[in-house]
């Protein structure tokens, strides 16, 4: 598109305004982009963008994703302009290139890493057309905001650029659902574990029939919610093959192989937990279709890290205290936490901390995702205690009594800190402390109190 | 006695199937009967005490309302009878007339009830509401692409406190014909409502019913019913 006046003035104004945030040490991840796009409406076609653009979408893990990405092709050399630090909305996005683009609205940079948000496909695709799209998953996400996969998915589908080429989750189906008329996909998943079921009892699974022929779908092996391997005993539909699997997860030695049609490479696990496993096979995936050699993302990966302000471990006394985003309003998000405190070893007791920041400040949060959540995870003999805090204390109560956990092991505050004093540290060994997006300030509160009252005890 | 749940594989949006799964601890006597959507109902051949639907997708509607058409006539005929029905969410539109597309187009449902529903996909309803029926103050949430639009005066649920109802004109909400009951309101709808939960055991002919987890749960919906009544919170 051609640049005209309006975008050059829209531009000015844009970067004036990033400017004065800058100084007034505010977060210009947003406003900067929101002041050129209502200027100018096809700003995000108009600024020139790098050659190479990544765009990251799916329901949970785009900012692990963006972030592991973005740190691997820095190390090897290369400039980025990505949004890791705002918005993903089409107004983020506008910002990120504002913020790498000279007066002139040339880009300064050879990369583009940047994480979209589903809901907004609409809004950007038409303007920006990522050479790769990286799904990680769909699933239920925020019922206020996100309804349900269908929803998702048409947006995703009506919006996607042709001739983006598409890296997806091969034990994702809805996911695989992405891009119908897109000619170049390639796929990511993960080989069957020795924790694969063949039924799950997870309360979402939103695929369960096959998308041709409505049969029931039966599975290889299933994993959680709708992730597995899947075929209809009726039609030709089944599971794509993974083009990147991993395999042979070695937990003990902390090692994953990645498994393509050429060869098989060892790499380091970033994680023990299955959902960062997956996070990690989908970034060797983008990152060999983009062209860098498996020696030297395995080195890449020997120094990784998951950002601490998702998760965090910390040692008091001989007792961890475990910090871990669950993500409130997000019932996939918080049963796979709930999945990974369970399988935990120890004896553990969970701090819930879930309340939505928003909701608990000016209204009363719709509480139905709780019901779409696995509580019942949370009633296992290794979890001797579950301590709520928060305005809506009394309804996550209810849902792990009706979810079977003992009475007694239960107990809840109006305020978060108030409900540490209910926590008994001799009777465990972990304490994990959930909390949302927008809460980590009160949830490092939380963590310093527990810290005191293990030192005291 | 016998609960039919309706197609819990698909119709189960938004935490709507914990309403079965709370029943049934309530009802710990009774027979829950799960229907997949490839099955018969078991309502076709035998009478059942209750029938649950919950929300569902909008492409899974039009498959819900193609496997009832054929059973119009025996869904009219146990209503009425007074045999207890509750759809929550999306699924009072499969027995409205039918639910008209973005597009203008139509998809023909069982028309049963007189009204109508109107689909836009993106103009999105999210809201609290505050209602009040047989004397119970009935308090939920609505997620709506759809509003519905027709005569159902005299036949409505719930009388209007706060919120949003049948439609943003109406100060009405739901649909009641004898025990037949369908509401916009999404979620755990029995678990938020105890009382309600209590005037549907009675509705079954249960005397003096007794709601697992009561203390917890009436406190929880106390709670919750003053954040509702506060003036200030919309």
């Amino acid at each position: 598109m051609k640049k005209t006046f309006k975008f050059y003035i829209s531009l000015w104004g844009a970067k004036i305004v990033a400017g004065m945030l800058k100084i007034l040490r505010k977060n210009a991840s947003f406003l900067p982009g929101k002041v050129a796009i209502t200027m100018c409406k096809n700003f995000l076609g108009i600024i020139e963008k790098p050659e190479i653009i990544i765009g990251v979408t799916g329901t949970n893990g785009k900012t692990t994703v963006c972030n592991m990405i973005i740190d691997a092709l820095e190390k090897c050399g290369y400039t980025t302009i990505n949004n890791r630090l705002g918005s993903n909305v089409d107004a983020g996005i506008a910002s990120s290139l504002i913020n790498g683009a000279t007066f002139l609205g040339k880009t300064k940079k050879q990369v583009a890493v940047l994480e979209i948000d589903e809901r907004s496909s609409i809004k950007i695709y038409p303007y920006v057309k990522p050479t790769y799209i990286v799904c990680t998953n769909i699933f239920r996400d925020s019922i206020k905001r996100n309804a349900h996969t269908d929803f998702i998915i048409d947006i995703i589908n009506s919006a996607i650029p042709k001739e983006s080429k598409l890296i997806l989750n091969a034990d994702d189906l809805i996911c695989c659902s992405i891009g119908p008329e897109n000619k170049e996909k390639v796929y990511f998943g993960i080989d069957k574990l020795e924790t694969d079921v063949e039924e799950t009892n997870n309360i979402i699974r939103d695929i369960r029939t096959c998308p041709i022929c409505d049969t029931k779908l039966k599975y290889e092996y299933m994993r959680y919610h709708h992730i597995g391997k899947a075929y209809c005993p009726k039609c030709s539909f089944k599971s794509p093959e993974a083009d990147y699997l991993g395999t042979n997860i070695d937990y003990k030695n902390s090692t994953i192989q990645i498994k393509t049609k050429n060869n098989i490479t060892e790499y380091k696990l970033i994680s023990d937990n299955i959902i960062n496993i997956y996070n990690m096979v989908a970034v060797i995936a983008v990152l060999t279709e983009f062209g860098i050699e498996a020696q030297k993302l395995k080195e890449i990966f020997d120094e990784f890290k998951i950002v601490e302000t998702r998760y965090s471990e910390e040692e008091v006394n001989g007792k961890k205290i475990i910090m871990h985003l669950a993500k409130g309003q997000n019932a996939i998000a918080c049963s796979r936490t709930f999945d990974y405190i369970k399988n935990a070893e120890g004896k553990k007791a969970v701090m819930l901390n879930l309340d939505d920041y928003f909701d608990a400040k000016e209204s009363t949060e719709d509480i139905a995702w709780i019901y779409d959540t696995d509580y019942e995870l949370l009633n296992d003999d290794s979890i001797e205690q579950i301590i709520v805090g928060g305005v809506r204390s009394k309804d996550h109560y209810l849902r792990l009594l009706i979810a079977g956990v003992p009475e007694q092991k239960i107990s809840y505050e109006l305020k978060e800190i108030d409900a540490v004093d209910h926590l008994n540290i001799k009777k465990v060994d972990k304490i994990f402390i959930l909390y949302d997006v927008y809460t980590v300030e009160m949830a490092n509160k939380v963590k310093t109190k527990i810290e005191e009252k293990i030192k005291q005890s | 006695m016998k609960v039919e749940v309706l197609f819990p594989e698909l119709c189960n949006l938004y935490g709507d199937t914990q309403n079965m799964k709370y029943f049934k601890l309530c009802l710990p006597q009774a027979e829950f009967i799960e229907t997949a959507l490839d099955e018969e109902p078991t309502f076709v051949k035998e009478d059942v005490n209750f029938i649950y639907l919950g929300s569902m997708k909008e492409r899974t509607q039009e498959k819900v309302i193609k496997k009832l058409l054929p059973y119009k006539e025996r869904i009219k005929e146990l209503i009425d009878k007074n045999t207890i029905f509750l759809f929550t969410g999306n699924a009072l539109e499969v027995l409205e007339k039918y639910i008209q597309k973005d597009d203008g187009t139509k998809i023909e449902a069982l028309g049963i009830f007189n009204s109508y529903a109107k689909r836009e996909m993106f103009n999105r309803y999210h809201g609290l509401l505050l209602g009040e029926t047989q004397g119970i103050d009935i308090i939920g949430f609505q997620a709506n692409f759809s509003f519905s639009y027709g005569e159902n005066e005299g036949q409505n649920f719930l009388n209007l406190k706060k919120g949003i109802g049948f439609n943003k004109e109406k100060n009405i909400e739901g649909i009641r014909k004898n025990n037949f009951i369908g509401t916009y309101l999404i979620g755990p709808f029995l678990i938020l409502n105890p009382i309600f939960t209590k005037y549907i055991m009675n509705l079954m002919g249960i005397e003096n019913p007794e709601l697992k987890y009561e203390k917890a749960i009436m406190d929880a919906y106390e709670t919750k019913l003053a954040e509702f009544k506060n003036p200030k919170i919309k």
